[in-house]
C-alpha cells in the first residue's frame, strides 16, 4: 500500500520517472485560481483560528501540528488537509530527508496520517522545486502511488513551508468532489498558514533538540554512576579477594591496614598490625632499603612510584621476593597505598630455567656429536668439545674462523651463497633437519656427516646451531645392507618369491619389491589387509579373512595357498610360507615368503587333467575285467540250466515220455540255479576283499597321511579342513590301506557335496575318538547340500548315486570294507546344513585275518594264449 | 534226422565231452544221448588223453579254460599226436576275439556258453559231415 496506512513506512522508494503517466503540465492548474470567482476574505474566523494555534503551540506543542491541519480545513472549507515534512526515517522532521511524511490530517484522509510520498516523485517535491503554490487535478494520474489512498483527490492546493530560507515541507488542502473549487482567496489563506507552519516547526525541532539534550545528560550521568560503581567494586574485590597484598601505609614507616593477602605473605597476624610494631622499614633486608629511598623520593615528586622488585622478610626472617607498586592517598601527602605480589613462584620458574640451561650446556658438551653455532656473518662462535674429535679442531682453534673451514673447498662457494641468499631472502637453500652433507677433517679427509640446525634472533642478529654427526660407519654399513638387499632383491625376483613382514598389533605391514610386483601394485602405496583384499580372488576371500583371523590369534606358522584376481582378470596363484616370532616386548609378527607359483600351477594342471583321464580309463579298462569273469563265472551254471532244460524238453517229447529222465535233469536244473546264485555271493565277496593284510595301526596316523594326500586337492576346492584328532586313540587292527581308502572317500565325497556351497564357508571337520566297548569312531562332517531322507538308505547301494559324474561305487566299497573290520559306516544329517559320514570299527576283531578268506580262486587268465 | 556212424565202430558215433564244470559234464552227455548219440565225459584234458575212448571218440566237445591243461592246449596235443578229431569248443568266456584264432587251428565251432540245442547239433552234424 504505496503512500498510505498508518504505519507510515510505505513509502515508494523509486525516485524516477514510470514510463507512460500523464505529464506534470496535465495535472497542474494553479493559474486557473486567480481566474476563478472568489469569497470575500473572512478576517475574524481567520484571525480566531491564529490565536488558537499560537495557544496550542505555547500549551501542548504536540499537537500542533494536527491543530494547523484542522485550522485549515476549517477555514478553507475542503475535504482533506494536512502537512508533508521531509524526513529520512518517516517518523521525525529532517530536512536531509529524501521523502516526505504527513505527520497529521484532518478531514476525509485522516485515516492516512503517517504515509508520505518520495522528494524526487510527487507534488510535494513539484512544490519545493518550483518554489511556489501548485494547484492539482487528480494528482495520481501521475503519481500512480497515490492510486490506492482514496478517496481520490478531484483537486489539491499545496504550498511550501521553510525554515531559515530552507524548504522543509507543505501544507495542501484537498477537495474530494467538485462540490467547491480552490480559488484566490483560498491561495492567500494557505499562505498565511505556511508561515504558521513554519513558526511551528522550528518550536517543534527546538522542543526535540531539547529533549535530545537532556536526555544525551541523562544517559552520559548513568555512565557515570555505572562506571563509578564497578571501579569501587573492583577495588573492593581486589582487596577482599587476596590474590594481591594491599597495604597501607605511611612516609614514616607505619602500616595502618592490609588484606589478608598480604598478612599470608609476611606470616603475620592481624593483631601484630594494629599493635603497631610491624613497619614496613623493619620487614625491608638491608640491602633493598636504598630502593625504597628510590621509591619515596619518586612519591614525593609525582605522587606514585612504578612498580619494582625487592625482598621482604616474613616473621619467621626468611625472606619472600615481591614486586611492590603504590601511590600516595589524596590527602595531607603522607598516607599511600600498595600493591604486592608474592614472586616466590616466578623465582622458582627462573632458577627451574637457569637450570635446564645449565642442563642443555652439560647436554652439548658431553654430546658426542659436534654442536657448533655461528654468527649472522658465518663465523663460528662456538664450538663443544666433540668437534675436536670429529674434526680434528680445538674448539678454541675454530672461534672466529669462518664455517666453511669444515667444508671441502669445493663446496665452500656454495655454502656461502646459499648462506647469504637466506640471509637476505629467507629461503633455505636445504632441509636444515637430517641433511647428509660432505664435511672436512683438518687432517683433509673427507666424510660424511647428517647436519640439523636451528636459528636464534637475539637483539636483530640471528645465531645459527649445528649438530653434525659422522655417519662415514652408517654410510658403510647401509652400503653393505644395501648390496645384501640387492642380492635379496634379486633373488626374489629370479624365484617369483617375494616377501614381507606383518606386526599383528599395528597391522603394520612391509612388503618386498617383488612382491609388489606380484601384486602389480606402485611400490609407494602403503600396505594394508584392506589393499591386499583387493587383488585377493572373490572365492579366496572368506579363506582369507579366516586365514588373518587364525594368524591374529594363533602365533602359529601358517603355510596357505590363494589366488590373486587382477586388474586384467587373470589369475595368480600362490603360495604363502609364514613365520610367527616375537619382538622382544612379545609382540608377535610374521615373517614371510610368498611365491607366485601360477607356472607351476599350470603344469600341475595339465598334469592333473592327463592323470584324471588315466585314472578314467583305468577305471573302465578294470571294469571290462570285471564284467569280463562276472560273466565267465556265470555262464558255466547258466549253461548247465539251459542244456538240462533243452534236455529235459526233448525227454518230454519222446513217445512215450522218458518222465525219470525229465526229472532228474529238472532237478539239476535248479540246483544249477542255485549254483548261479551262490556264484554271484561269491563274486560280490571276491570283489570286496582283494587281498587284505591286517596291522595294528593308529587312525590318527592313518588319517593324517590321507590329509596329507588331499590337502592340495581340498586347497583346490577352497575346503577348509578342521582336523579334530583324540589323543588318546587306542590302536586298531585293519587293513591300513583299505581304511585310507575309506576315509579318502568320505573326504572327496565331503568335499563333492560342497562345490557349488559359496555362501558360506565350505568347512570340512574330521574327527577321530574313542567309541563304546573297545571302539574307535572316526566322522567326517561337511555342510554340503546334503541329501533327500528318502535317499538315506540307498545311499550305500552299489551303482546309486547322487552325483552327477559319479560311479557311486565308493560307498558301497567303503560299507563292506568296514564291514570287513567288523565295523559299521552309517550316514547322519547334520543340524546345520550337510552330513556327517561316520563309521566305527572295533580295536581288537577276532580272527579278522581268516574269518573271510576267498574261497579257492578261479584261475581267470590260463588259456587263450 | 539221420545219424551218423560211429567212427571206431559201435552203433552210434562217440561224442567225449572235456570241462572242468560239472554242470556242463552232467548235462551234455545227457542231451547228446537225447540227440542219439553215444557220450562220454571227462573232467580235464589229462584224464580225456589217459582214456582208451581218444580212438573211438567221433567228436570232441571241449571247454577252453580249466584248470591244468586247457582246451587249445589239448587240440595242439591231438594235433602233434596225430588223432585227427573234430572239434568243437565251448567257452563260458565273452572274448569275441577268442573263436577266430581257434578255428584257424582247425576247429569246426565255437560256442558260448550258455548255447542253446540246436545250435550245439548243426555243429555236431558239420563235425560228423564235413562238406
Amino acid at each position: 500500500m504505496t503512500g498510505s496506512g498508518k504505519s507510515g513506512n510505505n513509502f515508494p522508494l523509486e525516485a524516477s520517472t514510470p514510463t507512460g503517466t500523464a505529464p506534470l503540465e496535465s495535472i497542474l492548474c494553479t493559474e486557473e485560481l486567480h481566474r476563478r470567482p472568489s469569497g470575500p476574505p473572512n478576517y475574524e474566523k481567520e484571525n480566531r483560528a491564529l490565536v488558537k494555534l499560537v495557544s496550542t503551540l505555547a500549551d501542548s506543542p504536540a499537537t500542533v501540528l494536527q491543530m494547523l491541519a484542522e485550522t485549515i480545513l476549517e477555514i478553507t472549507q475542503c475535504d482533506s488537509a494536512g502537512l508533508s515534512l521531509l524526513t529520512k526515517d518517516g517518523k521525525t522532521p529532517d530536512v536531509c530527508g529524501q521523502r516526505f511524511y504527513w505527520p497529521a490530517i484532518a478531514g476525509m484522509w485522516n485515516p492516512h496520517a503517517g504515509g508520505g510520498t518520495p522528494r524526487n516523485f510527487g507534488p510535494c517535491g513539484d512544490v519545493l522545486d518550483q518554489n511556489r503554490t501548485l494547484l492539482f487535478r487528480h494528482f495520481e494520474r501521475r503519481y500512480p502511488y497515490l492510486q490506492p489512498v482514496a478517496p481520490a483527490a478531484e483537486e489539491c492546493l499545496l504550498v511550501p513551508f521553510y525554515v531559515a530560507g530552507e524548504a522543509v515541507g507543505t501544507i495542501w488542502a484537498i477537495m474530494h468532489s467538485d462540490r467547491r473549487k480552490f480559488d484566490a482567496e483560498d491561495d492567500r489563506v494557505m499562505a498565511s498558514l505556511g508561515k504558521f507552519a513554519s513558526s511551528a516547526y522550528q518550536a517543534l525541532m527546538h522542543i526535540e533538540d531539547l529533549k535530545f539534550q537532556v536526555s544525551r545528560r541523562e544517559k552520559a550521568e548513568a555512565e557515570v554512576r555505572e562506571l563509578a560503581r564497578g571501579l569501587e567494586a573492583k577495588i573492593r574485590r581486589l582487596v577482599e579477594a587476596n590474590v594481591v597484598g594491599i597495604v597501607m601505609w605511611n612516609l614514616e614507616g607505619a602500616i595502618s591496614g592490609a588484606n589478608e593477602a598480604f598478612l599470608r605473605m609476611v606470616q603475620y597476624e592481624r593483631e601484630d598490625l594494629s599493635s603497631g610494631c610491624v613497619r614496613w622499614t623493619d620487614l625491608t633486608p638491608v640491602e633493598w632499603r636504598r630502593y625504597d629511598d628510590g621509591a619515596i623520593a619518586d612519591l614525593k615528586a609525582t605522587g606514585i612510584f612504578q612498580p619494582y622488585e625487592k625482598e621482604y622478610f616474613r616473621k619467621d626472617g626468611s625472606r619472600l621476593p615481591v614486586l611492590l607498586g603504590g601511590a600516595l592517598l589524596e590527602g595531607d601527602g603522607n598516607e599511600g597505598v600498595a600493591f604486592v605480589l608474592d614472586l616466590t613462584e616466578q623465582k622458582r620458574q627462573e632458577s627451574a630455567r637457569l637450570y635446564s640451561e645449565e642442563r642443555y650446556r652439560v647436554v652439548v658438551e658431553t654430546a658426542s656429536d659436534a654442536v657448533v653455532s655461528i654468527d649472522d656473518e658465518g663465523s663460528i662462535v662456538f664450538a663443544n668439545p666433540a668437534t675436536a674429535t670429529i674434526f680434528g679442531y680445538e674448539p678454541a682453534e675454530l672461534a672466529g674462523k669462518p664455517l666453511t673451514l669444515l667444508v671441502p673447498e669445493y663446496m665452500r662457494e656454495l655454502h656461502q651463497a646459499g648462506f647469504k641468499r637466506y640471509l637476505a631472502t629467507g629461503q633455505r637453500h636445504m632441509n636444515w633437519q637430517g641433511t647428509e652433507l660432505t664435511a672436512l677433517r683438518k687432517n683433509g679427509e673427507e666424510f660424511p656427516v647428517e647436519v640439523s640446525f636451528g636459528e636464534i634472533t637475539r637483539d636483530g642478529h640471528k645465531t645459527f646451531t649445528g649438530f653434525l654427526r659422522d655417519i662415514s660407519k652408517r654410510k658403510q654399513a647401509e652400503q653393505a645392507l644395501r648390496r645384501s638387499e640387492e642380492f635379496l632383491a634379486e633373488a626374489q625376483h629370479l624365484s617369483h618369491t617375494g616377501s614381507f613382514s606383518w606386526r599383528v598389533a599395528t597391522d603394520e605391514i612391509t612388503w618386498s619389491e617383488q612382491l609388489y610386483r606380484i601384486y602389480e601394485i606402485e611400490s609407494s602405496v602403503p600396505v594394508t589387509l584392506e589393499l591386499i583384499c583387493t587383488r585377493v580372488h572373490p572365492e579366496d576371500l572368506t579363506l582369507y579373512e579366516k586365514m588373518v583371523e587364525e594368524a591374529r590369534n594363533g602365533g602359529n606358522d601358517f603355510e596357505w595357498h590363494y589366488r590373486l584376481l587382477m586388474p586384467d582378470h587373470s589369475i595368480k596363484y600362490m603360495h604363502a610360507l609364514a613365520h610367527a616370532t616375537r619382538d622382544q616386548d612379545g609382540r608377535l609378527e610374521y615373517i614371510a615368503a610368498v611365491q607366485d607359483v601360477t607356472a607351476r600351477k599350470l603344469v600341475e594342471e595339465a598334469r592333473d587333467k592327463a592323470r584324471s583321464e588315466l585314472t578314467h580309463v583305468a577305471r573302465v579298462t578294470s571294469l571290462g575285467t570285471l564284467t569280463a569273469s562276472i560273466a565267465h563265472e556265470l555262464n558255466q551254471p547258466l549253461s548247465g540250466i539251459v542244456t538240462n532244460a533243452s534236455t529235459c524238453m526233448r525227454m518230454l517229447a519222446t513217445d512215450p515220455p522218458n518222465v525219470d529222465g525229465a526229472r532228474e535233469t529238472a532237478r539239476r536244473t535248479i540246483r544249477d540255479g542255485n549254483r548261479a546264485s551262490e556264484m554271484i555271493t561269491r563274486l560280490r565277496a571276491l570283489f570286496s576283499k582283494k587281498s587284505a593284510t591286517t596291522q595294528s595301526l593308529d587312525l590318527n596316523e592313518a588319517t593324517r597321511e590321507v590329509i596329507a594326500l588331499s590337502l592340495s586337492e581340498l586347497q583346490k576346492n577352497r575346503v577348509i579342513l578342521r582336523p579334530e584328532l583324540a589323543h588318546d586313540l587306542p590302536l586298531v587292527t585293519g587293513d591300513r590301506v583299505q581304511l585310507q581308502q575309506v576315509i579318502l572317500n568320505l573326504l572327496r565325497n565331503a568335499s563333492d557335496a560342497m562345490s557349488t556351497i559359496d555362501d558360506r564357508p565350505r568347512d570340512l571337520m574330521i574327527r577321530t575318538e574313542p567309541d563304546d566297548n573297545d571302539r574307535v569312531r572316526l566322522s567326517v562332517s561337511d555342510v554340503g547340500i546334503g541329501f533327500e531322507p528318502q535317499a538315506a538308505g540307498k545311499l550305500f547301494d552299489a551303482f546309486y548315486t547322487t552325483k552327477n559324474g559319479g560311479m557311486g561305487i565308493g560307498l558301497s566299497v567303503s560299507r563292506s570294507i568296514i564291514e570287513r573290520h567288523y565295523g559299521r559306516l552309517w550316514v547322519m544329517p547334520n543340524n546345520g546344513p550337510g552330513v556327517t559320514f561316520s563309521f566305527s570299527i572295533p580295536c581288537r576283531p577276532e580272527g579278522l585275518a581268516d574269518a573271510e578268506t576267498p574261497a579257492n580262486r578261479t584261475d581267470l587268465s590260463a588259456d587263450a594264449a | 534226422m539221420e545219424l551218423p556212424k560211429a567212427r571206431g565202430g559201435g552203433d552210434r558215433p562217440l561224442l567225449s565231452v572235456v570241462d572242468d564244470d560239472e554242470s556242463v559234464r552232467e548235462s551234455l552227455p545227457d542231451l547228446l544221448r537225447e540227440f542219439g548219440f553215444a557220450a562220454r565225459a571227462f573232467s580235464s584234458a589229462e584224464e580225456f588223453l589217459s582214456s582208451d575212448c581218444l580212438d573211438q571218440t567221433s567228436c570232441l566237445i571241449l571247454d577252453i579254460a580249466m584248470p591244468g591243461m586247457s582246451g587249445p592246449q589239448l587240440q595242439r596235443e591231438l594235433k602233434r599226436r596225430g588223432q585227427e578229431i573234430p572239434i568243437i569248443f565251448i567257452t563260458a568266456s565273452t572274448d569275441k576275439t577268442v573263436p577266430p584264432r581257434l578255428l584257424e587251428q582247425g576247429a569246426i565251432e565255437c560256442l558260448f556258453k550258455p548255447f542253446s540245442d540246436t545250435a550245439l547239433l548243426e555243429a555236431v552234424n558239420s563235425a560228423l559231415h564235413p562238406r
